[in-house]
């Protein structure tokens, strides 16, 4: 981010404030400024010519063109109010007497020039390209005081950042600048209301089921589904979802080994999360990500029911993996890590 | 003009590092309430809901971006406890922005706005109309990113 540095940053028209550490802004005559080379002493504490290569192969070019003015002045300081003005759009500035060092007098500089600079700037747009620096360029800093340089350098910045804005919310071709920030005010809050409606819909009573799993007995998983509203549970099927992945987790508790037999039995395996996750997002549309098997096996219908488990299993070392059983017969995949809980979801519509 | 992209970083990590991060903070979240499971369910959905933005917050850059910093710092005030973010060298910047209250001098019209954007992006209140802007729009990135993996869970865990 740039601060207009010399300039009393933009948030702020008291005197206080000076940046310490500047970075530069894109803005052209101060560039030129800092950079053009006769610089007079009092400059040098404001601000260090910048070495850093910014726009350093223009130096040259802009040194020369400053250097040509002052010839007939042999004065430093004009040098430096010419670069000022080489870089503004006042081609018909001339060249001023007894202005002080560079930057402290920036307002002294426009003294004497109040009208000519005005009228040439009030004509100019911001838009103009600044790679060439000979190319003149509505600059109305010299006309008013810094804060206005600073104004409309924060105006800028805030229109860059409104049209990145403008890319990414849906109906972004709107001109006005008003209807652009209702627009994205609007889809923030339409945003932050998908994840809320999204957290209550299946992922609420997915996990009330798994809770419900997770105890001890065959647990039914159809009571605790009242409240997303959306996700009964057909009977049958749950229940037997529900044995199946209460058994593994017995059989987990004692030997891994045993519980993937028994999940080989089954047809079932078990795989990370995150490939599950993985696989379901590039299915995702189709609706029939994972378990063309577990259906068959499970026994449900058509619906297909995603049974994924979380098992609390103490015993097993904790790592940090997390398995979901998934049914495709390809074997036991453990995943990366050793599995330590596994997330239950047993949902299946009527 | 530098293009804008140069200026402003919106990176965003990819999906999976979204929903790796949720599925652990769902799967934590069951650890935790396995037994006394709230019967509210509203109590159930909030958890979820919290879990939500705080683990978005996290595959979206930790607390290297105001908004995410400032989120976690709100989700950990409530469970009473502490954020650890390190001290990355920051840019020295004194634009004294949050002392001071924004006079309407500046276009009116963008400061409602941003009025309105600062209390719906986390930590917005502090900032400055043009960083305000560039968090939004990480903001949404991340947004939109959170909801996509919400929804292919959704759709993935839902039968036909």
């Amino acid at each position: 981010m740039m601060n207009s540095s010399l300039l009393t940053p933009s948030s702020s028209s008291s005197s206080h404030i000076q940046t310490p550490s500047t970075t530069f802004d894109h803005e052209d005559f101060l560039d030129q400024i800092f950079s053009s080379a006769p610089w007079p002493s009092v400059v040098d504490d404001a601000h260090p010519p910048p070495s850093d290569g910014f726009h350093s192969h223009d130096v040259d070019s802009r040194n020369q063109q400053i250097m040509m003015m002052p010839l007939n002045d042999g004065s430093s300081v004009h040098a430096l109010y010419n670069s000022f003005s080489a870089s503004g759009s006042l081609p018909n500035f001339h060249i001023p007497q007894g202005s002080g060092g560079g930057l402290m007098n920036q307002q002294g500089q426009t003294q004497p020039q109040p009208q000519a600079s005005a009228s040439t700037a009030t004509g100019g747009t911001v838009a103009a390209p600044p790679q060439s620096r000979t190319k003149v360029r509505a600059r109305r800093g010299q006309a008013t005081d810094p804060h206005s340089i600073a104004e409309r350098l924060r105006r800028e910045r805030i229109a860059e950042r409104m049209k990145a804005l403008q890319e990414l919310v849906p109906n972004g071709n709107k001109t006005d600048k008003a209807s652009m920030l209702d627009e994205i005010i609007d889809y923030v809050k339409f945003l932050q209301l998908q994840v809320k409606v999204l957290s209550m819909s299946r992922l609420g009573g997915a996990a009330s089921v798994s809770s419900q799993i997770s105890e001890a007995g065959g647990s039914h998983g159809n009571a605790s589904f009242a409240m997303a509203g959306g996700s009964q549970t057909a009977g049958n099927s749950n229940d037997s979802i529900t044995m199946t992945e209460h058994q593994v987790a017995k059989l987990m508790e004692e030997d891994m080994g045993s519980a993937m037999q028994y999940l080989q039995g089954k047809g079932l395996c078990l795989m990370p999360i995150s490939l599950a996750t993985a696989i379901s997002t590039a299915t995702c549309h189709s609706r029939n990500p994972l378990i063309p098997g577990a259906v068959a096996d499970v026994g449900g219908p058509s619906s297909p029911n995603l049974s994924g488990m979380t098992i609390q299993s103490t015993n097993t070392t904790m790592g940090n993996g997390n398995g979901k059983l998934n049914g495709n017969g390809n074997g036991v995949t453990k995943g990366t890590s050793s599995i330590a809980v596994k997330e239950a979801v047993s949902v299946s519509k009527p | 003009m530098a293009s804008a992209d140069k200026l402003i970083n919106t990176y965003v990590p990819e999906k999976d590092v979204f929903a790796l991060h949720f599925l652990q903070s769902l799967s934590n979240l069951r650890t935790q309430n396995p037994l006394n499971s709230p019967d509210k369910s509203i109590d159930r959905v909030r958890k979820i809901k919290k879990a939500a933005y705080v683990s978005m917050a996290r595959a979206a850059g930790g607390t290297s971006r105001l908004w995410s910093r400032a989120l976690l710092r709100r989700a950990a005030k409530d469970d009473n406890k502490s954020v650890r973010f390190s001290r990355r060298k920051r840019k020295v910047t004194w634009k004294i922005s949050s002392k001071r209250k924004r006079s309407n001098q500046r276009a009116p019209v963008v400061e409602e706005a941003a009025e309105r954007l600062r209390n719906l992006v986390p930590g917005g209140g502090g900032m400055e109309t043009s960083k305000l802007m560039e968090e939004t729009a990480h903001y949404i990135k991340c947004l939109s990113m959170q909801v996509k993996v919400m929804q292919c869970l959704v759709d993935g865990l839902s039968p036909k």
